[in-house]
């Protein structure tokens, strides 16, 4: 099934004279448990992708379509409540909440949700467990590695069960080793829980860990041969 | 309150530093008011206690007291201003007495009534004034500091005419100084003791203390020639020295809620600004401007609240241990209100930090504004 579509999306930043195209006419479909690299120069607008899926920007024109609904069709105010329920976000690793401990960090989901239930506790205890960090609940981010922080940020993307998974340069941080650790936990969540994931990077590395790589110039999109992994 | 709690408990040497602030001011804020309400008290409790509703005084005295000489008959004229239900004489004169067998000089304001008036003061030691005892006299509690005690003979300065203390009442100053409770003659003797100062007045007094409404004020000022007519509170007003007081400590409290304003504005809009790229991420994640607004009030209102209790239990802590020379008087009921008025101040300082987060862009989120 295709969880998220993205039909001749442009995005245009100013207007007149300073007008830059970031995306030009991209299309691309991810389906239920596919992970999708994006890779390109920087410039090529692989952020402006991803803030576009995730519904932090609207397309200048173009459809993005995630679990069969049009992105254009939401108010501005609803955007954030869809972003909590349907899109995941792993940002860099400075993105967890300095005074919130790993634990927290996933249960704030759940109370932005308003549902910081049994359940969300549960499940919290049990996305941290399945990253390898049952003996860090509660470690604050000053406290833990980096590694462990983009694995707790893996954990907080997935706590609201979201539809689409969005990871932009989740590795940038990291040394080589614990890069490819998180990316792989990435990996084995979006096929076990049947996400559609779109992860921006810079590191060829990581690229067989994915099903597609899909090359990004001048904000055009083209398939790239297939890499190692089958 | 899921942030505002945890970031409390987190960072809890810079909320404690804010927090001590916020307490110290609210401390401030209550001693002020402890002051000002001491000072209006002690500058003309007599006045405040006095059981009436208006003073008529000699038309020019501008309500004062001590400028005023009415003739004794006033009281009938007012008496019988259809609407007056009650109207008593009021005798007022300053004067310096020592206590026999000490050379302490006290000063103390006079104050003269008929004993059998509803002007007569609740006594809380020893008897009331008694007109077949001319020269009795009731003390307001705070000439005991000087070590006046029941039945002491006072020495009126410099003549040296003699009364005896009977009793003793509370509440009752007048200018700072002890009120003194005498019979209406004993008071003439004092205050007219010089030939032809009462003019060509035979038994006068200073003003009178009536009871009635509005209506009857207005009444008794058209009908009754040679007065003017203040309400009590307006009396209280006119003291000397009492707007002043009041007036210049008021404006110092009035400064400090705009002080307490920008320090709160200052604060947690810099607290806000230095999380603005926390505050995108938690956009990003899908926290909308209104729970991280609620947070935010939930976060300033918890502090306020704390700080107003920390400053009220201190300055109740100062009032405590405050020498009774001091006139400090703390009200409970002023506490309330300052502390609700800070909490407003607090609320408003938070608006600027409001607008912040209601402008913050999820994008930062991924560094895409700066
Ligand atoms: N707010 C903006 N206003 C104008 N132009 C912008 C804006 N944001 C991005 N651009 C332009 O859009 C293009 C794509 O930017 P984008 O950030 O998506 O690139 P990127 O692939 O993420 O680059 P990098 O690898 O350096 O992060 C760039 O040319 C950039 O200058
Ligand atoms: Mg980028």
């Amino acid at each position: 099934m295709d969880k998220l579509l993205l039909e001749n999306v442009s995005k245009v930043y100013g207007s007149g004279e300073n007008a830059v195209t970031a995306l030009d006419a991209v299309s691309l479909t991810v389906r239920e448990g596919e992970f999708v690299a994006v890779v390109g120069p920087s410039g090529s607008g692989k952020t402006t992708l991803l803030a576009l899926t995730g519904a932090l920007l609207l397309p200048t024109s173009g459809t993005i379509t995630l679990n069969g609904e049009d992105t254009k069709r939401l108010a501005p105010s609803a955007l954030a409540k869809f972003r909590l329920e349907h899109i995941g976000f792993v940002l860099q690793s400075s993105n967890l909440v300095p005074y919130l401990t790993a634990r927290d960090q996933l249960l704030l989901v759940a109370e932005l949700a308003g549902k910081r239930d049994k359940a969300a506790h549960a499940r919290a205890t049990h996305l941290l467990d399945a990253l390898g960090l049952s003996k860090r609940h509660h470690h604050y981010p000053e406290a833990l590695s980096g590694g462990e922080r983009q694995r707790v940020a893996i954990a907080r993307a997935l706590m609201n069960d979201p539809d689409v998974l969005l990871a932009d340069e989740p590795t940038a941080n990291l040394d080589s080793v614990r890069g490819r650790e998180a990316v792989q936990m990435l990996a084995a969540q979006v096929r076990t829980s049947h996400k559609a994931a779109i992860m921006v990077t810079h590191d060829e590395r990581m690229l067989d860990l994915c099903d597609r790589v899909v090359r990004i110039a001048d904000g055009r999109l083209s398939d790239a041969p297939m890499t190692a992994r089958h | 309150m899921f942030l505002a709690l945890r970031e409390l408990r987190h960072s809890r040497l810079r909320y404690g530093l804010i927090g001590a602030i916020l307490a110290l001011v609210a401390w401030l804020v209550f001693l002020l008011s402890g002051l000002a309400n001491g000072l209006a008290t002690d500058n003309g409790s007599a006045i405040q206690h006095l059981n009436a509703d208006y003073v008529v005084f000699q038309s020019g005295a501008r309500t004062l007291l001590h400028r005023s000489i009415l003739p004794m008959q006033t009281v009938q004229a007012v008496k019988q201003v259809s609407g007056v239900q009650d109207a008593a004489p009021l005798g007022q004169f300053t004067i310096t007495v020592q206590r026999v067998g000490s050379s302490e000089q006290i000063d103390a304001t006079v104050l003269a009534i008929d004993p059998t008036s509803f002007l007569a003061p609740p006594i809380i030691t020893g008897t009331g004034l008694d007109s077949a005892n001319q020269n009795g006299v009731v003390l307001d509690r705070t000439a005991q500091r000087h070590g006046v005690k029941l039945g002491d003979t006072l020495k009126v300065m410099p003549a040296g005419q003699e009364m005896t203390v009977v009793g003793f009442t509370e509440g009752q100053t007048y200018s700072h100084l002890p009120v003194i409770y005498m019979d209406i003659p004993l008071w003439q003797s004092l205050r007219f003791a010089a030939p032809g100062s009462a003019g060509a007045i035979t038994d006068p007094i200073s003003a009178v203390a009536v009871k009635m409404d509005s209506a009857a004020a207005a009444r008794v000022a058209a009908d009754v020639p040679g007065v003017e007519v203040a309400t009590k509170d307006s009396t209280l007003q006119n003291l000397p020295g009492y707007k002043e007081e009041t007036g210049s400590v008021n404006m110092i409290q009035a400064f400090l809620f705009i002080i307490a304003a920008f320090i709160m504005a200052a604060f947690f809009y810099v607290l806000t600004l230095q999380k603005s790229n926390q505050f995108g991420v938690l956009k990003a994640l899908g926290a909308s401007t209104r729970f991280l607004a609620r947070d935010l009030v939930g976060q300033v209102l918890l502090m306020t609240i704390v700080g107003v209790i920390v400053g009220a239990l201190l300055s109740y802590a100062v009032a405590a241990i405050i020498p009774a020379a001091v006139p400090f008087a703390l009200s409970t009921g002023l506490v309330v209100v300052y502390g609700g008025v800070l909490l407003l101040v607090a609320l408003a300082g938070t608006l600027l930090s409001l607008f912040q987060i209601a402008r913050v862009d999820a994008l930062v989120a991924i560094g895409r504004v700066d």
